[in-house]
């Protein structure tokens, strides 16, 4: 429990955070690719405590017809938090933050994708919060992306996204939940594409003045080429360990036991 | 062959002016990646092989494709691409129920991927296998050198379709799935056509 009151915590001192960190620090972030056979893509992300899974199905045909676009693929982002994954149990029926943020994720990953390729189709994205701790939908949303990758879908860029804001009157970078409930925090989630610096994501909540917004937006930026690169390091990753493991798995193989008889189908 | 770098979307292919092949997009004069994929630098024409992705239809592909439906005039074709695709029932003597398979040649494709068929032939007994799409290409090798280790090591009668289907009937099918495991797993590695040829070999005489 708190000992202080939030008016009386000390947000930074001697250029720490109050978990340890620097200003300027994310958390410890672990990305791992492909994680779910059945699906076209897939990652699963930790991100300090936050958990989540990404999952991506398609282009597949978009059902009903009528909502079909012969122009581009619709992108259909569904951002859902388990019942488990905050203090108290969350009501599973998905409310209007979550309906909002699946709106706004959505269309963060359909400008990264060539989705004009894609005519009559639905690319279905779907990001389970597991466990959170501020910070959430940036965190589905870099999982959402690195899955998107995995699925082979044709994109401009990955989507790189950190939480930015302020507590205690200081910029600081990637917010934890502590922080965000400074009873002067600002917190500004931040989507871009790295390799332009196209800002694809950008919300709000507090006040700051020009200087700061500016000092934040700048932070931002540099903290999602931080995740940036994570992202790109857990896909190579995979295909770099695929050719060690062959490696080993090259010997025993005449061993394994005889598979089962496929199904036939006709 | 030349050495090959795994590139992810959006990373830089080359600055040089260089003749584009697929899933490569131009953006400021310089040419990205547009897939998670591999790259070749060592050759004249700028383009990435995808280590993932759907089958999207192109006019010459030979695919096979399995009969979900019939209506009055023709059969509802599915063939693992996002939508299926319609044969007339005057492209094939056979009467055909649901599940046959067919194989067909892709003549024409329109602006939203949809697929013509034409060159039908119906296939009997056997089994449907599935292989990644982009990973096709690495199945059947140059001039089809691995479909050759493939046939020989196996005895299997097999046909290829460019969808990530595999029509199979007779030989060791059982050693077939493992081959195309192996293939599955290391096709974005060198010299994978001698070392299917070597596993097929030491496994041979397992059922």
């Amino acid at each position: 429990m708190m000992a202080k009151k939030k008016d009386e915590i000390e947000y930074v001192k001697n250029g720490k955070r109050v978990d340890g960190r620097k200003v300027d620090e994310l958390r410890p972030l672990k990305i791992e690719v492909g994680v779910i056979d059945r699906a076209d893509g897939s990652a699963y992300v930790e991100w300090g405590q936050n958990k989540v899974l990404a999952a991506v199905y398609g282009p597949r045909e978009a059902l009903p017809k009528h909502i079909q676009n012969p122009y581009k693929a619709l992108v259909n982002c569904q951002y859902r938090m388990a019942t488990f994954s905050v203090p108290d149990r969350k009501n599973p029926r998905p409310g209007r933050r979550e309906i909002e943020i699946s709106k706004v994720c959505s269309e963060a990953l359909a400008k990264s994708i060539f989705i004009e390729r894609f005519p009559n189709t639905k690319i279905d994205v779907f990001v389970q919060i597991l466990d959170s701790n501020a910070g959430t939908r940036v965190a589905g949303l870099i999982a959402a992306s690195v899955a998107l990758a995995d699925a082979g879908i044709p994109m401009r860029d990955l989507v790189a996204a950190t939480g930015v804001g302020k507590a205690g009157g200081e910029i600081i970078l990637d917010l934890n939940k502590e922080e965000e409930d400074a009873p002067d925090a600002v917190d500004i989630p931040l989507a871009i594409l790295p390799g332009t610096e196209e800002i694809v994501l950008l919300q709000m909540d507090g006040l700051l003045t020009k200087e700061e917004w500016k000092k934040s937006i700048e932070l931002g930026i540099k903290g999602c080429k931080q995740v940036y690169e994570v992202q790109k390091e857990a896909l190579r990753k995979k295909y770099g360990e695929a050719e060690k493991e062959t490696a080993k798995a090259r010997e025993p193989s005449a061993k394994e036991t005889k598979p089962k008889k496929e199904e036939k189908v006709n | 062959m030349s050495e090959k770098k795994i590139v992810i979307p959006g990373d830089l292919v080359t600055e040089e002016r260089k003749k584009l092949g697929s899933h490569v997009f131009v953006e400021n004069g310089k040419v990205f990646s547009d897939s998670l994929g591999l790259f070749y630098p060592g050759k004249d024409i700028a383009s990435v092989v995808p280590l993932h992705g759907k089958y999207i239809p192109r006019r010459g592909d030979l695919i096979v494709g399995i009969v979900v439906s019939q209506t009055y005039s023709g059969y509802i074709v599915d063939i693992n691409s996002i939508y299926s695709s319609y044969i007339s029932k005057e492209l094939t003597r056979d009467r055909l129920k649901r599940g046959a398979v067919i194989s067909a040649k892709v003549t024409d494709v329109n602006e939203v991927n949809e697929a013509d068929l034409d060159d039908v032939r119906v296939f009997y007994g056997g089994e449907v296998l599935s292989v990644t799409p982009v990973k096709i290409p690495r199945m059947i090798g140059k001039n089809g050198s691995m479909l050759n280790a493939l046939k020989d090591g196996t005895g299997c009668s097999l046909l290829i379709g460019r969808n990530g289907w595999v029509w199979v009937k007779d030989g060791n099918v059982p050693l077939l799935v493992k081959a195309i495991d192996l293939i599955e797993r290391e096709a974005h590695l060198n010299n994978l056509t001698n070392k299917v040829g070597d596993f097929l070999n030491k496994n041979k005489g397992e059922k």
